[in-house]
Parts: structure tokens; C-alpha cells; sequence
């Protein structure tokens, strides 16, 4: 009887594994045309007819800032360089405990005007609003601690401009990375009403003045491993799923929302750690339910650097934040999943969501489960074991191995031989320790979803601009 | 299950992959290295290249040039960074020299080539570098394409940009193409021409809305003072946007023949027209709207309350009228956004 129930378990988990594993390979043949087909114009070029044209839409760009003292105004500088015609930059801090607006302030000198905002979305409450003499587009919003989603909140409550963009303190975006992200929406005559840019890992390389000088990759496997994640995760998942146009996550670190359409969803969820997500997954219920043909599209160049963590606990809590936010909007937005009613995002990508981001974790760490049992226990038959062990082998490293020798035939952006060697040997170990790692938190993600507290991540920063 | 079939396929596809890794590191390799001798190159003909720029009778970089292993791409990329860093290069007649002679027979090989960045590139290229003598190539280019997708709107700008207007009559044959399009057309045009076509397109004898809209909104981008009566005149116009467009090109003008032209839109039903009419009050120190600011400083949208206060500083009193205003007014709103503006004036003054 026990065998027979892990025998069926066994099956079923290698058939999920299988099946996720060609899923993957399906999306990416969908992404593959569009990658190819952009990589290798000269973005100098198609940018520049933007920059130069008055009518293009003005941007308002939103930092929302917690105990983000040694970062913010190294980040509102970079942001200064950004080549854009018109934006300005609203700095939320959220109630911090240190002294990041004593840091703007100084910095910018900043003085405390008395701001006559519209409330389209309720937040906590603001205490105060500052302007830089410098730089009349420079604001700073003080207010009561509310999260990440209710800072945000405040700042587009305070924005004056139809578009605005939301980035994290520690993140550098490239000079021209605002008006890449702005393209789809300004050729499209604001039928594109979100884009989301891709993000990459700056550890390793060097950035100086909002520009990458050196692409290099990190010596911390751990690091290493986040990179060939996103290669993963970028490549396979988020472009094929924008070319659809059933994607449902703008990465937290960058991207364009029409702020009417926003308002009109009702801002961010203060609710949930997954406020980015969230806002995409009810910004489709909303065009779906108006039948509209707008829609939400992402730039699969790289614009925006980020920091990745390096120490095994500050990953371990931002996966366990992540996985809690997805299981979150997946709840929240229950309703959505196999109704046809909502289209592909209901019939795919809230299935895919569901079954390969979320549950995937579950299933693998019960196919761990199944080899350790079969080989120590005989819990199951050795040889299913076995093949469980090779399967899961296939699904954790060769599927990774491939996103990396995909990248490389696609976008090529690390420039040595030995960065390739290196990357694909890497990602071969993943399924021996990274993945078993990520399963066990990303469970530990979904708990964490019952016990709800919504508070900021924490980071520990170490600066990734020069 | 059969443990051998999943034996053979993972070691089938651990060997493809080994495969692929080894292609990919030996097509790295080789990519590298061509890269690497292009730089160098680029590096060694850099000298030579600024001083013919300078001075066409030093003409070392010709013949060095002519020998080089890489000639098209490094003369490419030397035209490339010297148009894009230098003022004026577009009439410079060593960079339409140059490439005519060298990068001729290699775009006209690429516009027809398979790849789609390519061919983008291509045209960007063409278009910077001014290469006349490919016009009858991408003429006829354009006479086949059927759609305005990417490339037929760079298409567009490119022939635009080597002068010829007949750009404008295609583009018409699009109903959907967007306006922003025909102002990159309108931009590139010769001064001479250009005046022609805007006439043209202020007259509107086919009825092309977009078209009229980019002439209107050209004008007040690029300042042509001497347009301002026919753009007047669309403040008469039954077409809201169109009106709303010659409100912004009259605020950018920053110029109007008769202030009592604005009259009527302080009181349109159009919140945007409201907010213009403000703007260009403050902008030209219409003393005479002074009061109907006031006014519409209690207005029921936010940008005219805001339009209107930040007019009002414009006016050399306009710190003691909003100091007042702030106190006075009878909206509570109104009250806050003059608030606001009294204390930047403030600001910009410590």
C-alpha cells in the first residue's frame, strides 16, 4: 500500500518535472525571434529619435526610501544623469529611522514647501514635503511609516507627470535606460500603458557614474547563481510571456505604469510583500474586464543594475519575501485562474504561476525527498529513485545550463570565454545544492504567507556604484 | 520505467550541450579576436582620421584607409563616433566623401539582408552619414512596403533627412500614422522646403488631421515666429485637440497678435484649454487676466489651479497677489495652491 502511493507520487513528480522542464523550452522558443531580432541594433540610434522629440511623454520617477541613508543620494544623482526631456524625482521616505532625509536635504538643499497635492489614493500621513533649490525637480516626501506599496502610494499622489516609475535604492539605472523602457509606450501612442525592463546583477562588474565600464562576474558562487537564475527566469519566462502579452511581473527594480490606469486599479497594495506583482495582475484584470486592447509589454534589454545579496540569509529572507508575495497575488486574484473569462492570463500565465513558480518548489522538494528515501530507506524502488535523481538533475542543471549557452547564442553580454566556462559549469551544480537551498525557503515562503506582516526587506548594503 | 531510457537521454543531452558549448566558446573566441583587432585599429587610424576631419589636405588617413584589413567596419565606426560627438557634421563633406566611397556597395548589400537589426542599422547609418547616392535604392524600397512597421517609419526619416519631401505623400497613404511621425519628417527637411510643406499642411486640402497636427505643433516647438497668424486662426477651429494644439504652439511661441484672442478659453468646458489659456497669460505678463487667474485659481481640476497660481508668480507683483490669495480666497483649494506658490517664490530667492 505505502509502496504503491510513493510509487504513483514518484510518477507523478517526474512527469511534473518533465513537463515543466519542456514547458520551459516551449517559452523559450517563443522569446527566442524577438531577442534575436533586437539584440543587435545599435540602441544609440533608436533611442536618439526619442530623446530629440518634444512630444515625449514626461516621466515622474519614484524612490522609495527606508533607513536608505548611505544609498539615496547616490541614487537620485544617477537618476539626475538619466537622458530623459522632461522628469522629476520624488524621493518617499518611509518613515526611515536613520538619516535619509537629513541626507537629501543637505544634499540637495532642500527646502520645505507647502505642497498642494491631489489624495487619488489614501496613505499615512505626510508630514512633509521638501524641494531642492538646485534642482526644482527634485522633491522629498517625509512621511509616517506606512510600506513600500504606501510610500509609493504618496509618491503618485504627489507626481504631477501622466507616467511614472518606480526603483529601488539600490539600483543604478543606465543613462539611457528610462527612455529604452519609455519606447514601447511612446510608439504605441500610449497603448502600452506598462513596460517592464530587464535587470541585471551588478555584482562584479564595475559601474561609475551610471554607466557599467566593466562587465565581469562575481567571485561568490552564490552570486554566480543568482545570475544564471535570471538568465533563467528572463529569458525563458518573462519574454515569452510578454509576447503574449499575459506577463505578470514587472520586476521590482524597474518599470513604466501609465499612473491614470494605476489610480484607477487603486495604487498598490499595501496589503501584500508582492506589491509590484500584485498591481501588474490587477492592472490585466482591469483591461480584461474593460475588453481593452491595451496592454503590458517588456523590454528585454538590460537597463537597470541591481545588487544581489551575497550572504545566504539576506537571500534566504528576500526568497522567502518573494515566494510569499506571489502566493499572495495568486490568492488575491484567485478568481482569475482557468477563467476563460480573463483570457491567456487566466488560462496560462495564472496556471503557470501557480504551478511552476509557486508549487514547483513543493513537488521538487518532494522529489528530493523520494531520492533520499529510495537510496536510504528504500522508501521506493532504488532504480525510481534513480530516475527521479536524473530528472530532477535534468530540470534543476541542464535547464540551466541551457538558459546560460542560450544567452550566449542570443545576447552575448559577458565578454571572456572563461565567463561562459565558468557560467555553465556553475549552473551543472545547481541541482546538488543552490536549488535544494531555494526549495526549502521558497516552502518556508508559502507559510510565511499565513502568518502575514507586511515590512520592508532587509538589505545589507554594500553600494554597487563607484 | 526504463532506467536506460532516462540514462541515454540525459547523456544524449549533456553531450548536445557539450557540443553547443564548445561552438559558442570557439565562436567567442573568434569574435573576441576580431574585435580585438578592430580596436586596434580603430585605435591606430583615430589620429590620422581627426586630423583629415580637420584638414582634408592631410591625406595620410586615405591611404592608410585603403590598406586596412578591416576597412569598412573601422571607418564605420570612426564616422559613427565623429557624427554623433561633433555639431554640424551632417554637412560635413569628408564624412558623405568617405563613406560614399567606402560603405556604398556594403549598404546596399545589408538593406537587403535577412536580419532585421542589420538592416535598422543600416538605415540609421545612411541617414548620418548623409549618403545621397542610395536615395533611388531606398526610393524603391519604400514604394513596396505595405506596412508602417519600424522599418518603414525609419525608412521615412532616413530618405526625409537626404531632402526629399515625397516622404510626406507616402506617409499619407497610412490613415493611422501617428503624428509624432510626420514631426520627424517636418525636422529634417531643408528650411526652404520646409516652409513649403508646413504651408501645405496648415491648408489641409486632403484633410489630414494628423498631419495638420504635427504643422501646428512644429511651428511652436521650433519657434517660426512667422507662422503665428495661421496658427491663430486654428484657435477658431471646431476640432478641440487642433485648438488645444495651437493654445501649447502659442504658449511656446510665447507670443500672441491680440491678447483678447485668449478670452474665450479662460470659460471652455475643456479643462486643457483652460490650463493653456493660464499658461500663456502668465507666460506673456497679460496683466489684463490677472483677476480671472484668480479666478481659476479655485478651479475644479488640479492643473488649472496649479497652471493659474504658477501664472500669477510670473507678474511682478504676483508674490503680494498670491500671499492675498492664499489668505482670501474663498476655496479651500485654491488657498493651498497659492500657499504653495507663494513659498517657492521663497525658495528661489534664498
Amino acid at each position: 500500500m505505502m509502496h504503491s502511493f510513493f510509487l504513483l507520487l514518484s510518477s507523478f513528480i517526474i512527469a511534473y518535472l518533465l513537463f515543466s522542464s519542456l514547458s520551459y523550452l516551449g517559452l523559450f522558443a517563443i522569446a527566442f525571434r524577438k531577442v534575436k531580432k533586437e539584440n543587435n541594433l545599435v540602441h544609440r540610434e533608436s533611442t536618439d529619435v526619442l530623446l530629440r522629440n518634444q512630444n515625449t511623454y514626461p516621466v515622474s520617477i519614484l524612490v522609495p526610501a527606508y533607513n536608505e541613508e548611505v544609498g539615496v543620494v547616490s541614487t537620485v544623482r544617477s537618476l539626475l544623469a538619466l537622458e530623459y526631456p522632461q522628469k522629476e524625482v520624488i524621493v518617499i521616505d518611509d518613515g526611515s529611522k536613520d538619516m535619509t532625509s537629513e541626507q537629501m536635504i543637505n544634499e540637495f538643499k532642500m527646502v520645505q514647501i507647502p505642497f498642494a497635492f491631489r489624495t487619488h489614493i489614501p496613505t499615512a500621513e505626510i508630514i512633509a514635503i521638501y524641494q531642492s533649490s538646485i534642482f526644482p525637480y527634485v522633491r522629498l516626501i517625509k512621511k509616517a511609516n506606512g510600506g513600500k506599496a504606501d510610500a509609493l502610494n504618496a509618491g503618485i499622489n504627489l507626481s504631477s507627470f501622466p507616467y511614472f516609475c518606480a526603483i529601488d535604492g539600490d539600483s543604478i539605472l543606465e543613462n539611457d535606460g528610462l527612455i529604452k523602457t519609455m519606447k514601447p509606450i511612446i510608439e504605441s501612442d500610449g497603448q502600452v500603458i506598462v513596460t517592464g525592463g530587464s535587470v541585471r546583477i551588478a555584482n562584479g562588474s564595475t559601474i561609475s557614474r551610471s554607466k557599467v565600464e566593466v562587465i565581469d562576474l562575481p567571485r561568490h558562487p552564490v552570486v554566480i547563481m543568482q545570475i544564471i537564475e535570471y538568465f533563467r527566469a528572463f529569458l525563458i519566462g518573462r519574454l515569452a510571456l510578454s509576447r503574449l502579452n499575459i506577463l505578470l511581473i514587472v520586476s521590482g527594480a524597474f518599470g513604466v505604469f501609465n499612473k491614470e490606469r494605476v489610480i484607477q486599479a487603486g495604487g498598490y497594495n499595501k496589503n501584500t510583500v508582492g506589491e509590484d506583482m500584485e498591481l501588474v495582475v490587477r492592472l490585466h484584470r482591469l483591461l480584461r474586464e474593460e475588453k481593452s486592447k491595451q496592454r503590458i509589454e517588456y523590454v528585454p534589454d538590460p537597463v537597470c543594475w541591481t545588487e544581489a545579496p551575497e550572504s545566504l540569509d539576506v537571500l534566504k529572507s528576500q526568497r522567502i519575501r518573494w515566494q510569499r508575495g506571489l502566493f499572495e497575488t495568486l490568492w488575491t486574484h484567485r478568481k482569475m485562474m482557468l477563467n476563460p473569462k480573463y483570457g491567456a492570463v487566466g488560462m496560462i500565465s495564472m496556471p503557470y504561476f501557480l504551478f511552476i513558480e509557486l508549487l514547483g518548489a513543493v513537488f521538487e522538494f518532494l522529489g528530493y525527498f523520494i531520492i533520499f528515501g529510495g537510496f536510504f530507506f528504500s522508501l521506493v524502488d532504488p532504480n525510481i529513485a534513480l530516475v527521479m535523481f536524473i530528472v530532477t538533475i535534468l530540470y534543476g542543471s541542464f535547464i540551466s545550463a541551457l538558459a546560460v549557452l542560450l544567452e550566449e547564442l542570443t545576447l552575448h553580454k559577458y565578454p571572456k570565454v572563461s565567463h561562459l566556462m565558468r557560467l555553465y559549469f556553475w549552473a551543472l551544480t545547481e541541482a546538488f545544492w543552490y536549488r535544494p537551498l531555494m526549495v526549502i525557503w521558497r516552502i518556508q515562503g508559502i507559510f510565511a504567507a499565513f502568518r502575514k506582516k507586511a515590512h520592508w526587506g532587509d538589505m545589507k548594503r554594500k553600494g554597487i556604484s563607484t | 520505467m526504463n532506467i536506460y531510457f532516462f540514462w541515454v537521454l540525459i547523456a544524449f543531452l549533456f553531450l548536445s550541450q557539450l557540443l553547443l558549448l564548445l561552438f559558442l566558446s570557439l565562436r567567442k573566441l573568434l569574435i573576441n579576436k576580431k574585435e580585438q583587432s578592430i580596436t586596434q585599429e580603430y585605435d591606430l587610424l583615430t589620429e590620422s582620421f581627426s586630423s583629415y576631419m580637420m584638414d582634408p589636405t592631410d591625406d595620410r588617413f586615405l591611404k592608410e584607409i585603403s590598406i586596412s584589413s578591416n576597412q569598412t567596419i573601422v571607418l564605420e565606426y570612426l564616422l559613427n563616433h565623429y557624427v554623433a560627438v561633433t555639431k554640424g557634421s551632417a554637412n560635413s563633406p569628408q564624412v558623405a566623401q568617405l563613406s560614399e566611397k567606402y560603405l556604398t556597395e556594403r549598404y546596399k548589400k545589408q538593406l537587403k539582408r535577412r536580419s532585421w537589426a542589420i538592416r535598422m542599422n543600416t538605415l540609421y547609418f545612411i541617414e548620418d552619414f548623409h549618403m545621397k547616392s542610395l536615395t533611388p535604392l531606398l526610393k524603391e524600397k519604400l514604394q513596396k512596403s505595405f506596412r508602417l512597421d519600424q522599418e518603414t517609419q525609419q525608412l521615412i526619416r532616413t530618405l526625409t533627412s537626404l531632402n526629399e519631401p515625397m516622404t510626406l505623400s507616402v506617409l499619407a497613404r497610412y490613415a493611422d500614422a501617428p503624428v509624432r511621425l510626420y514631426i520627424d519628417v517636418f525636422k529634417r527637411l531643408q528650411l526652404d522646403i520646409q516652409l513649403e510643406e508646413l504651408d501645405m499642411a496648415l491648408k489641409n486640402e486632403h484633410n489630414n488631421k494628423a498631419l495638420k497636427h504635427a504643422a501646428v505643433s512644429y511651428i511652436g516647438m521650433t519657434g517660426l515666429i512667422g507662422f503665428l497668424p495661421r496658427i491663430e486662426e486654428e484657435l477658431l477651429s471646431d476640432d478641440e485637440e487642433l485648438r488645444i494644439q495651437a493654445l501649447k504652439s502659442i504658449q511656446h511661441l510665447q507670443s500672441i497678435s491680440s491678447p483678447s484672442l485668449l478670452t474665450p478659453f479662460f470659460h471652455s468646458a475643456s479643462w486643457q484649454e483652460r490650463m493653456f489659456a493660464a499658461r500663456i497669460a502668465g507666460k506673456l505678463q497679460l496683466s489684463r487676466y490677472q483677476e480671472v487667474l484668480s479666478e481659476l485659481l479655485g478651479d475644479s481640476v488640479w492643473w488649472v489651479r496649479y497652471s493659474s497660481a504658477e501664472a500669477l508668480t510670473q507678474f511682478a507683483d504676483g508674490d503680494i497677489l498670491l500671499s492675498h490669495l492664499s489668505a482670501n480666497h474663498p476655496d479651500r483649494f485654491a488657498r493651498d495652491m497659492a500657499t504653495q506658490w507663494e513659498a517657492s517664490l521663497l525658495g528661489s530667492e534664498e
